[in-house]
């Protein structure tokens, strides 16, 4: 295959090299594949541990196949409110982040203003400070101020602040690459900046905006340290974790971790296809 | 620049300032607070008073500087071990990937579509003394007959490394990826063999990808409690097991404080020595 | 007008002295939601919200539901929003403290806490609990007489104990020969790396101390030395391998350990044969829950939930569970005197037990933890930094 086309552009070499050369090929890909078993394998045991009918509390021994724990997975008292309330705060502290970190990633990108540089360090500090200051500091906050109760709401400003600099980065990248030539044409033909924006510039960023709601909700659904701080008695679907992993995690949760697995690894697995989809179109 | 001149005054500030008030009101006036709290000192009995307390991050350093050099010895330990798994896959991906590169991105970020705490409470099981990992390993000799993984410091770093690990990979090959083949092949026709290739033009051109990967792996890690918590024995723990528990457990919030600024300051500290070492420009791409 | 039939209605109960609380549903329905008062009022609210420890409530198995509390509903017409929120008694304060400091409710009715951790005491002591309505807790009486008169809350005003427990040893036959002592807990080279203990100071301490010869009810500082010291021993040794909550129950079912230091009922839950739970033989130490109203909390909807607990037969139900329905039981130390005949009707296994129903041999031996010691800062911080490492 290649391995002979690239041979055939060098100096002729002995059948040693050619066979090392096809091992040492081999071995990088057999490597690979190793790599992502490891990276697999442990979502394979929350899967396999779902349709487990374990006797007693414990999750932890192979027992028997059964369909109960996805049949009645709200049968844990608290699951269900917990699964609800992290979907409820992914869903709204997305959308704030994903607007405030766009406007700020369209004003980073087309604009020369003064503090640009300060604005990218204020931007990038979140992302680079440990989990437990962001929670332990927040706290510190929410603690001084009178008329605060920890619930719901710290819980939503919390998610937003830190998924607005995945929001940013993530547009900023595609905002970097834009052409903005198509945006010139529209403006050449008469349109203004506003419906310019509206009709050129928002659906060519469009996959970007998505891409950013996606990823500030997976990381709002996954967070556990900052919750773990700032929720006071609300439970979100982590927190929950944490506390059944004390007595024994029951199978819901494999069955919900499973759940949310299956829908992310389905819309990423679209958004791919898509993306290759366009792609071909545009070759042709 | 382009036609958005005539508005330039207004527009960017508009666009920013909801996000950079946000950012201000709930990142750095907290930290401010926690500034704040960290000079006071009491108790949850007889309650906080602003004192000037300096004596706290002494305290912080005095009474738990082992707890911070074990942290930054597993963090450091974990990112170096995830640099060099990912490393040869973040290369597979980029040269040998072609028409599946998407879909193997993908694999390597799917794991962590489960919750962090599930993924590390199944490798509880994995690594479960009478499990099958640990009684192959000991078949193997790899593990002393009456020893285990679980509650060790050996599984702490390997959780850590798999729970950052698409932090590194992705960085990684983001930057492999952008390397022009014909740079490798041309070392290649001035006869480099393929080792001296790598080590001479790829590695070196890969390094912001190192960087990044890096430090967003390394800083996290620093400051993690769970693996340490799940995985780990009470020897295990790290400056984040012993901040939480002081802001939580045992609320004393300016021990607490005065920690999380010792460890921001170590982290930054680190982060610098870093810089200098690799070259600062690597940093601001 | 319906405030004096409620009354009426609770005084002729109490008259009665059976322990139904037949409500009829025109008190449910005169019932505001939550948010209480201390006193005044005496209306039931719609849900009760109650915070406690997991495993403590009797389940059905099968259909994941808490036959007490449907059975509370049922006469009442309260739902108990029942949360098993309640991991270990630091932490969950640690939730709490943030909103109970501001006098704002955590929006909960009742929370259940140790006793000997300092956390009861320091609630009474802030005020951030409120009074029980003892004129909706006619069954108060049946509170044992051993309980009546704690030193954190001399009257009872502010509490009521749901359950007790002991702290002792349990230890997995398969992997080891009976772990009977703290010495040998400690000390044996063959359990190495494979026991825990409690990270609540009151309950290892009690114990240790008792191992070393001293009285845990009277803790000095050079008791606590000594108890320090031999665990630390243990510690540095690799003895012991972590220190837990209750969270010690899942490495004893997996195998990962060997024995653990544990409270006697999540033993008797855990339903496995091959564990065995003891009082260790130089003594064990007991505690008690209690059910305490945060700030907030509703006042009478929570006491009327509290008198229906303390009534013998829904107490020996409770306590029981029912074999033949599915229905596992609480199986720890129940405060209320009568429960055990009334057990006895439904699950005699669980009356006979002596993990549920104490011996005199075993009240002999177990011992309390000094309270004075528990808000001692001094002795804290050092725990907190032993079992932190």
């Amino acid at each position: 295959m290649s391995a002979v086309a690239v041979d055939a552009k060098r100096p002729p070499q002995s059948l040693f090299s050619t066979a090392w050369a096809f091992v040492k090929r081999n071995v990088l890909t057999v490597y690979s594949l190793l790599f992502f078993g490891y990276l697999l394998l442990p979502i394979g045991i929350v899967i396999a541990f779902s349709f487990n009918n374990p006797t007693g509390r414990f999750n932890y021994v192979w027992q028997g196949f059964t369909w109960n724990n996805w049949r009645y997975w709200d049968g844990v008292p608290g699951i269900r409110s917990a699964i609800f309330l992290s979907l409820e705060i992914g869903f709204i502290a997305s959308l704030i982040a994903t607007v405030l970190g766009t406007s700020i990633a369209l004003a980073l990108v087309r604009y020369g203003f003064r503090g640009r540089g300060t604005t990218n360090i204020l931007v990038f500090l979140p992302l680079s400070t440990p989990e437990i200051v962001l929670g332990a500091s927040l706290l510190t906050l929410f603690l001084n101020i009178s008329f605060v109760t920890f619930g719901f709401w710290t819980i939503l400003i919390a998610h937003v602040m830190f998924c607005i600099s995945f929001a940013v980065v993530t547009v900023k990248a595609r905002l970097v690459g834009f052409d903005r030539h198509l945006e010139e044409a529209a403006m050449d033909l008469g349109a203004n900046e506003w419906a310019t924006f509206r009709k050129v510039t928002l659906p060519l960023i469009a996959p970007a905006i998505l891409a950013a709601l996606l990823l500030c909700f997976a990381i709002s659904i996954d967070d556990f340290v900052v919750t773990y701080f700032n929720a006071g008695t609300r439970v979100t679907f982590p927190l929950f974790v944490w506390g059944a992993a004390r007595v024994g995690a029951p199978a819901q949760v494999n069955v919900m971790g499973t759940a949310i697995f299956v829908v992310a690894l389905s819309l990423m697995l679209l958004n791919v296809l898509l993306q290759r989809r366009r792609e071909s179109q545009v070759r042709t | 620049m382009g036609f958005f001149h005539q508005h330039r005054g207004l527009t960017p500030y508009l666009l920013l300032a909801p996000g950079l008030l946000w950012l201000g009101v709930f990142f750095l006036v907290p930290l401010g607070f926690l500034a704040y709290q960290s000079l006071q000192s009491g108790s949850i009995d007889f309650g906080y008073a602003f004192t000037w307390s300096w004596g706290n991050y002494w305290n912080a350093i005095k009474n738990y500087h082992g707890h911070f050099v074990r942290s930054f010895e597993y963090a450091g330990i974990a990112t170096v071990v995830a640099l060099v798994v990912s490393y040869p896959v973040a290369y597979w991906i980029a040269f040998r990937g072609g028409r599946w590169k998407n879909l193997l991105l993908l694999g390597i970020v799917a794991p962590f579509f489960v919750t962090y705490l599930i993924r590390t409470l199944a490798w509880e099981t994995i690594l479960a003394d009478h499990g099958f990992v640990v009684n192959t390993l000991r078949d193997l000799h790899l593990v002393s007959a009456n020893g285990r993984i679980l509650a060790t410091s050996t599984a702490v770093i390997a959780g850590i490394t798999y729970n950052f690990l698409p932090f590194m990979a992705l960085p990684l090959y983001v930057s492999i990826e952008q390397i022009d083949v014909r740079l490798i092949e041309a070392a290649e026709d001035l006869y480099a063999s393929k080792l001296h290739a790598f080590l001479r033009v790829t590695l070196p051109l890969s390094l912001p990808g190192i960087v990044a990967g890096t430090l967003l792996t390394f800083i996290p890690a620093a400051g993690d409690f769970i693996n340490a918590q799940l995985l780990g024995s009470t020897q295990n723990h790290m400056i984040g097991n012993v901040i939480q528990s002081k802001f939580l457990e045992l609320t004393d919030y300016p021990a607490a404080a005065s920690m999380s600024f010792v460890l921001m300051a170590a982290i930054v500290a680190s982060v610098l020595l870093y810089a200098r070492a690799v070259g600062t420009e690597q940093l601001t791409g | 007008m319906k405030d004096e039939l409620t009354r009426q209605e609770l005084l002729r109960r109490a008259a009665l002295g059976a322990g139904l609380l037949s409500m009829p549903g025109l008190v449910a329905a005169c019932g505001s939601s939550g948010g209480g008062s201390a006193g005044g009022k005496k209306v039931l609210a719609k849900t009760l919200h109650f915070s406690n420890w997991t495993l403590y409530m009797d389940t059905n198995k099968k259909k994941h539901t808490f036959p007490s509390l449907d059975e509370f509903q049922r006469r009442t017409g309260v739902h108990v929003d029942y949360v098993e929120d309640v991991n270990d008694n630091a932490s969950f304060f640690g939730k709490i403290q943030g909103q109970l400091r501001r006098g704002r409710s955590i929006g909960r009715d009742i929370i259940v806490m140790t006793d000997n951790s300092r956390y009861p005491s320091l609630l009474v002591k802030k005020r951030w609990v409120e009074k029980l309505d003892k004129s909706a807790i006619p069954n108060f009486k049946n509170l044992e007489p051993v309980q009546q008169h704690p030193a954190w809350d001399p009257n009872r005003d502010y509490s009521l104990p749901w359950q007790s427990g002991i702290t002792g040893i349990a230890f997995n036959d398969k992997l080891t020969n009976p772990v009977l002592s703290i010495d040998d807990l400690l000390g044996n080279p063959k359990l190495k790396g494979k026991i825990t203990l409690l990270n609540e100071m009151g309950d290892c301490l009690s114990l240790v101390m008792l191992s070393n010869g001293d009285d845990p009810a009277h803790v000095t500082d050079a008791t606590f030395d000594r108890a320090m010291k031999k665990i630390k021993k243990a510690v540095d040794s690799g003895q012991v391998r972590q220190f837990t909550g209750n969270d010690y129950a899942p490495p004893l079912a997996r195998g990962d350990l060997t024995a653990a230091m544990s409270w006697s009922g999540d033993i008797a839950q855990l339903g496995n044969a091959s564990i065995h739970w003891n009082l260790p033989t130089d003594g064990g130490d007991t505690w008690t829950d209690n059910m305490l109203i945060p700030t907030g909390g509703d006042v009478y909807t929570a006491s009327v939930y509290m008198n229906y607990v303390y009534d013998p037969t829904v107490q020996g139900q409770m306590e029981a569970g029912n074999p033949k329905k599915n229905i596992t039981g609480i199986y720890y130390i129940p405060p209320v005197v009568g429960a055990r005949e009334a057990a006895l009707k439904v699950n005699p296994a669980v009356a006979n037990n002596p993990l549920i129903f104490p011996t005199k041999h075993m009240l002999d031996n177990i011992h309390l933890f000094d309270p004075s010691a528990l808000n001692n800062e001094k002795y804290l911080t050092a725990w907190q930094n032993l079992i932190s490492a």
